[in-house]
């Protein structure tokens, strides 16, 4: 990512100053309208690019961990690896700022305009592509701050992908434990024109649920190394009983099985890489193991980093809490382990699970 | 990306060559071949108990055994990421590469780095060959994770050593040709400095080998007793005194292996194939994703040493992290079965048998976390090479 921070970075707002991922106040940001567009082409360690459009996975994913490493406050996962991409696959503009998503199969929709010659129940056709939206989008990452979000639904005509924008929707604020923010987009009978509806082929579909869960598991990741990063910093320079904590057994032996744990999802991730390209059996594979181990991970590092930071760990005096309220958070968003592990399991037999393991690389 | 702490232990990034797919699709015609021969059993810890001289030799002849040494040595010339590939196809079928498997991991690219040119010629061709096979004489009674600290003595004589002591954990010395023997050639200040490595005949006068029976009664591993043994000065390997490093520095090699996450990984195949006869529940299909999701991580992980290894890196560190995560997996794994499909673990059923492989490798399990190094001092290698580098 480095190549691309240096010279092809796309910028969504250079004019707001960046706040260190260190300093920032968590509340005085988020009631800043303004503060989402941190996103910048600033120089590092302030601020996480975003790679170009033309960037690989691999690095587009190693700038995802990046932004999870320094609890980047904005959708930055959600744009490059979400939302900008779905949008290019289905062939509609990409607009600039922070985009979101909504993986929504409960929406009502209908056509806007039905046609004159409708077969089967009213709104089942036509004469364009125009939609009516009714229901709720759930908990959408950053609605209230992205400039577009990208939602992927069921139309009468099969799979959808079409654009609204926060302002169109009635937004109930909400958040996660890291108060990232997590709104609920109220849609009622809201016409989506045509040019903005795409028809789907269901792959898609399945893409968006698969690039969403491997956006979340390189956001963990890097939260993970964080984490690491934390906990070695305080067992160096914490003294107890006149050495530092690092130079305790005890503490050896957990510190190291922090760094393993970190190092295990890390691997997942950057496994999914190639495969996401390629799509099929692989990515399906792929991601859902990344997703699976990185949200099985999180109890463990959690556990361990704040273990060995003590009682200031569980203060906002210490920035440990940034990144573990997000690994609590993330672990559950677009698909907890659990979820990911099932499909995991149905994907493989007694006879295809070697196979499976040894497809890629 | 900005230095971070991670980055001693960082894995590079693993693509197989084209090549090692090819061997990947001959090596599965070839394990089918020995399942329909019966020799292919699909059983746990089968690079410690799959003991089969004959299906040593086999693979042999294709190039499998030893493949990464120099073709100029009888070797196939084949780079770690092939041979991981083999060995990996090997271990997760269960097959019995015991007889081999010391020399083909270390015997033989030890000798190769470490060994005279007369050696090399002696020893490299026959252990590609799969007619020559080696036990590693390094643990005692007392030195386990302490390994400076052995006792065995080897004194100088006219034409070479007399090798004194008892080693302990000495795998195949029963059946084996040659044993790698750690002694101490002098006494030093420095308890890593004065030790030396020998290639011991097991059948030379002076050798007594004892069994230590497994707790499954089976018979792996021995005391391997030197009573006076008579080792001519070229068989001393490598140089007098620098026996430490030459053991320390095969260490990667042993401790990142894929045998350090699949040794009970056919358990996992037999409770797939069991749970095939009914439906499963989401419970259950939760836990083995789960366990799906951690081997592939860290074979991932495992990969990446192999890989560093390729490139003439020396990834200590990285090395004892895959054995601490593969060696815990393997435990997990037991469990998890266990817990997936309720079943009393039984050595007497019928061999090949759920009941029996789980009995097989739960009996096996406290050594995954113990042979190469304890995991509690592996952790200690982790985070040293977290302070080295920071």
């Amino acid at each position: 990512m480095n190549t691309h921070a240096d010279t092809r970075t796309h910028t969504i707002d250079t004019n707001t100053p960046v706040i260190s991922a260190d300093d920032y106040d968590t509340a005085a940001f988020y009631s800043d309208p303004g503060a989402i567009a941190v996103v910048t082409n600033t120089t590092p360690p302030n601020a996480v690019a975003l790679p170009s459009p033309q960037a690989s996975t691999a690095e587009l994913l190693a700038a995802a961990q990046e932004a999870g490493r320094r609890a980047v406050p904005a959708p930055f996962a959600e744009t490059a690896l979400v939302a900008r991409p779905l949008l290019r696959r289905a062939g509609l503009p990409v607009p600039e700022g922070p985009i979101s998503y909504a993986i929504a199969p409960e929406l009502t929709i209908r056509y806007t305009h039905p046609s004159d010659s409708a077969v089967g129940s009213a709104g089942s056709s036509g004469d364009d592509d125009s939609l009516l939206v009714t229901g709720t989008l759930r908990r959408v990452p950053w609605a209230r701050t992205a400039t577009t979000v990208v939602v992927l639904a069921t139309a009468p005509f099969g799979p959808v992908l079409f654009t609204v924008t926060p302002d169109q929707a009635h937004l109930a604020p909400g958040a996660n434990l890291a108060e990232e923010p997590r709104d609920d987009l109220h849609l009622a009978a809201l016409e989506v024109p045509a040019a903005q509806v795409r028809r789907i082929p269901r792959e898609l579909l399945e893409e968006a649920e698969l690039r969403a869960a491997l956006a979340r598991a390189a956001l963990i990741a890097g939260a993970a190394e964080r984490c690491v990063e934390l906990t070695t910093a305080h067992t160096g320079t914490r003294a107890q009983f006149g050495r530092p904590l690092s130079h305790f057994q005890a503490v050896k032996q957990e510190q190291a099985r922090l760094i393993e744990e970190t190092a295990l999802v890390r691997a997942a991730v950057q496994a999914a890489a190639t495969p996401l390209d390629t799509g099929g059996r692989p990515a399906r594979f792929a991601v859902a193991a990344a997703k699976t181990q990185a949200s099985a991970s999180v109890a463990e590092i959690a556990r361990i980093a704040h273990q060995l930071h003590g009682a200031i760990g569980i203060t906002q005096l210490n920035p440990l809490h940034h990144a573990t309220t997000r690994l609590w958070s993330w672990r559950d968003e677009d698909g907890d382990e659990a979820t990911w592990a099932v499909r995991l399991a149905r994907s493989v037999t007694a006879d295809t699970l070697w196979p499976a393991l040894t497809t890629a690389p | 990306m900005s230095p971070s702490t991670l980055s001693p232990i960082a894995f590079p990034d693993v693509a197989l060559p084209e090549s090692a797919r090819q061997l990947r699709t001959e090596v599965r015609a070839f394990l089918d071949e020995e399942r329909a021969r019966g020799t292919v059993l699909g059983r746990p810890d089968s690079w410690l108990a799959g003991w089969d001289r004959d299906f040593s030799h086999r693979l042999a002849e294709h190039g499998w055994v030893a493949m990464a040494l120099p073709t100029q040595y009888g070797g196939a010339g084949r780079g770690f990421l092939e041979r991981y590939v083999v060995i990996e196809e090997l271990l997760a079928a269960g097959a019995p590469v015991s007889a081999h498997w010391v020399s083909d991991r270390q015997a033989g690219p030890s000798i190769l780095q470490h060994g005279t040119e007369e050696q090399r010629r002696f020893f490299l061709p026959r252990i590609a060959a799969g007619q020559c096979f080696f036990s590693i004489g390094m643990s005692e009674k007392s030195s386990g994770s302490d390994l400076a600290s052995v006792g065995t003595r080897a004194e100088r004589t006219a034409g070479g050593w007399r090798l004194t002591g008892t080693k302990m954990w000495t795998g195949g010395a029963h059946v084996n040709d040659y044993a790698i023997v750690l002694a101490r050639t002098e006494e030093a200040q420095d308890r890593h400095a004065g030790l030396s490595q020998f290639i011991v005949d097991l059948r030379a006068p002076g050798v007594r080998i004892e069994p230590i029976r497994l707790m499954s009664g089976e018979h792996r591993f021995n005391a391997f007793h030197l009573e006076g043994v008579e080792v001519p000065d070229d068989m001393l390997l490598g140089q007098q005194g620098d026996g430490w490093q030459q053991v320390t520095g095969e260490l990667a090699f042993e401790r990142s292996g894929p045998e350090r996450y699949l040794s009970t990984f056919p358990l996992l195949v037999s409770l797939l194939r069991e749970l095939e006869q009914r439906t499963a529940t989401a419970e259950q299909l939760t836990q083995i994703g789960i366990l799906t999701a951690r081997l592939h991580s860290v074979r991932r992980l495992s990969l990446g040493v192999a890989a560093a290894l390729d490139a003439g890196a020396s990834p200590d560190t990285q090395a004892a992290l895959v054995k601490d995560l593969g060696t815990r997996l393997e435990g997990t794994l037991i469990d998890t079965v266990r817990s997936v499909l309720p079943t009393p673990a039984d050595p007497h059923a019928t061999p090949g048998s759920h009941a029996e492989l789980l009995a097989f490798a739960l009996l096996h399990s406290p050594g995954y976390t113990l042979r190469g190094g304890t995991n509690e001092i592996l952790r200690g290698i982790i985070t040293r090479g977290l302070e080295q580098n920071r």
